[in-house]
């Protein structure tokens, strides 16, 4: 095959052109890596859930608060170890373009049944301790404008429950967590529910929850106690569905669609529009390389070395491309993970979707070399020097 | 004779265009020495690039068999008779050909690159090649840089850096002013003249087929005759 440097110039015959397909060839490539992380960061969230723990919510839906009192009642249920509860607060600091995940709960059960919630003693003491104080995940720290540290005051307005003070809620940082597993999110605030709770009832409103969470013994039958739960409040006001965490997690992410599916849609496109693109880039590049073709197998050069130079090409213009979309991808996972924030708790593109990526870009490269490769490999000596292909 | 470099016989070519059959070569037979300068001359049609292909292992007969620098070609596959043309068949086209995104000194390595030299050892003969056909000090221009006749002696530099036994030039001096072309003519003589390389030289005017030893005359895809004469005084 002719040497490395040959291929370059023929890239750069027409270099914008070879931009524009190495632009192309990244944004196609982020947008592969980015779609693939939505839907990895879905499925994190189930491969991770806790295979004992389970959530409780309204059998209407997720944002129809049940009573508290049936806290009491699941933790007589035969296999249930522990329960917590969670309530959505939803307050916000400064203005709405600073809306993070807030929930009230309850610090020593939390923290029990939630080892992936990390954070070091003191500030786990400090937290069970200071009935005001909060504990917020490292991953909301990333927001400049929220780069709190332990000791500092959060004033957030209770958009969801308004203080009875007609005034801002103000929480203590006692202790910032850091999440081990890409299922709980680590952009959220913990509040206390008994503070939550007083303060709510002092202007006269009683607080509900939202979901309560329940740890079942080991080697209890979790199917049993699912059922179990459902029939303990199949005749009260308030039915309730039951389900594991890993289910959960996947509705949460999911209510808005099948995600995945949409997302894969999207994918293939970008895939097809791409490989389009390259592949008519490619054949322009073969046309206007045909006389050289005929001269370099008139030096000696094979057919099959012409296939190789073509195809050469292509990868190289794919692995640019997809080298500078998988870095693109790296660089801006942060500030995409800021931008989706809660609705895709644990958005990082994963070294496999890095791998994938650049197996994509490879691919590309080489199938849309092909066609090209294979026409310049055909390409009769003669007919390509009198300049009639 | 002396050694025979290259045997054509009874080759027939035809070509299909359209409906009509068109033959190019019909039933040529020729025999040409090894290390002489030969004009190959005809009027237009009268298949003389058509038998520069086939000497040059570009294209294959219909029938007929081609041997050149000791090798039947008809018994080569494609690939072999690429490695073959690498070895012994170096090409001067009318048009230059030279690849244009490449140096000239880069132009002149790449028929190189297919044999077994170190790097250092192939820029050493692109130089030594380039130094032949004057032009060293302009190793480093792109085609577009240099003069059609400048062009024209890279690919020569190009042709028989390999050093190959056969010089195949197509027209070489037909985009040339006078002053290139007769430079282009008397590089052709001195490589034939002093290193005994065996040239076979496409073209319309007789006076670059003066510097020939001799002339085949083509005449409908036939042998018309052949002149054998002494070389014109160089420089005249």
């Amino acid at each position: 095959m002719p040497s490395f440097k040959l291929v370059w110039r023929n890239i750069m015959r027409r270099p914008l052109r070879s931009v524009l397909t190495v632009a192309s060839l990244m944004i196609a490539i982020f947008l592969i890596c980015g779609l693939r992380t939505l839907i990895t960061t879905i499925n994190a969230g189930v491969e991770h859930a806790d295979s004992r723990r389970l959530a409780v919510m309204s059998a209407t839906g997720l944002f129809v608060e049940l009573p508290m009192n049936y806290q009491a009642k699941i933790d007589r249920i035969d296999g249930v170890e522990m329960t917590t509860k969670f309530q959505w607060f939803g307050g916000y600091f400064r203005s709405l373009k600073h809306f993070f995940a807030q929930f009230a709960i309850d610090p020593v059960s939390l923290l029990a049944m939630y080892p992936e919630c990390q954070l070091p003693p003191e500030q786990k003491a400090a937290f069970i301790a200071n009935r005001t104080s909060c504990i917020i995940g490292d991953g909301l720290l990333k927001d400049p404008e929220m780069n709190w540290k332990v000791g500092d005051t959060v004033p957030l307005i209770g958009a969801l429950h308004p203080h009875p003070d007609d005034k801002a809620w103000e929480f203590q940082v006692a202790g910032i967590y850091h999440s081990s597993v890409p299922s709980f999110d680590n952009r959220t605030m913990f509040i206390h529910w008994d503070y939550y709770e007083e303060t709510l009832k002092r202007g006269g409103v009683e607080p509900g929850v939202g979901v309560f969470s329940i740890r079942v013994k080991p080697g209890a039958d979790v199917a049993r106690v699912i059922a179990d739960v459902k029939d303990t409040f199949q005749d009260s006001d308030q039915r309730v569905d039951c389900q594991t965490e890993a289910e959960f997690q996947r509705q949460f992410v999911t209510m808005f669609g099948n995600i995945p599916l949409f997302v894969g849609w999207i994918g293939t496109g970008v895939l097809i529009a791409i490989l389009l693109a390259t592949i008519n880039t490619m054949l322009m590049s073969m046309r206007e390389q045909s006389s050289d073709i005929g001269v370099l197998k008139s030096l000696g050069f094979t057919d099959g070395s012409m296939f190789g130079h073509m195809i050469a090409q292509s990868l190289f213009l794919a692995v640019l491309g997809g080298g500078a979309g998988i870095l693109l991808s790296w660089a801006t996972q942060n500030a995409i993970a800021n931008g989706l924030g809660a609705n895709f708790p644990g958005f990082e593109v994963k070294n496999e979707t890095f791998v994938l990526a650049a197996v994509v870009a490879i691919a590309v490269g080489i199938v849309a070399g092909i066609v090209p490769a294979w026409r310049a490999s055909r390409l009769r000596c003669v007919e390509a020097l009198r300049g009639t292909e | 004779m002396s050694e025979v470099m290259i045997r054509v016989n009874k080759v027939s070519k035809a070509y299909e265009r359209g409906n009509e059959t068109l033959v190019v070569l019909d039933q040529l037979s020729l025999e040409m020495a090894a290390g002489r300068f030969y004009a190959l001359m005809g009027p237009s049609g009268s298949g003389k690039t058509t038998l520069l292909n086939l000497v040059g292992g570009l294209d294959q007969p219909d029938s007929g068999g081609l041997f050149v620098a000791g090798e039947n070609l008809a018994e080569l596959s494609s690939s072999e008779l690429a490695h073959w043309r690498s070895a012994n068949v170096g090409f001067v086209f009318q048009g230059f050909n030279l690849i244009p995104v490449l140096s000239a000194i880069e132009n002149v390595m790449l028929p190189l690159s297919l044999t077994p030299l170190s790097r250092a050892e192939r820029k050493k003969h692109a130089e030594l090649a380039l130094e032949l056909v004057g032009l060293k000090d302009r190793m480093h221009h792109r085609p577009k840089q240099l003069s059609g006749g400048q062009e024209q002696r890279v690919a020569i530099a190009r042709a028989i850096a390999t050093d190959p036994k056969v010089i195949l030039a197509d027209e070489p001096t037909g985009d040339l002013d006078r002053a290139s072309a007769q430079q282009v003519l008397e590089l052709l003589s001195r490589l034939n003249a002093e290193y005994k390389k065996t040239i076979l030289m496409v073209t319309h005017d007789p006076h670059a087929a003066d510097y020939a030893q001799s002339i085949v005359h083509l005449d409908k895809g036939q042998l018309g005759r052949i002149e054998d004469k002494q070389p014109a005084a160089r420089g005249a």
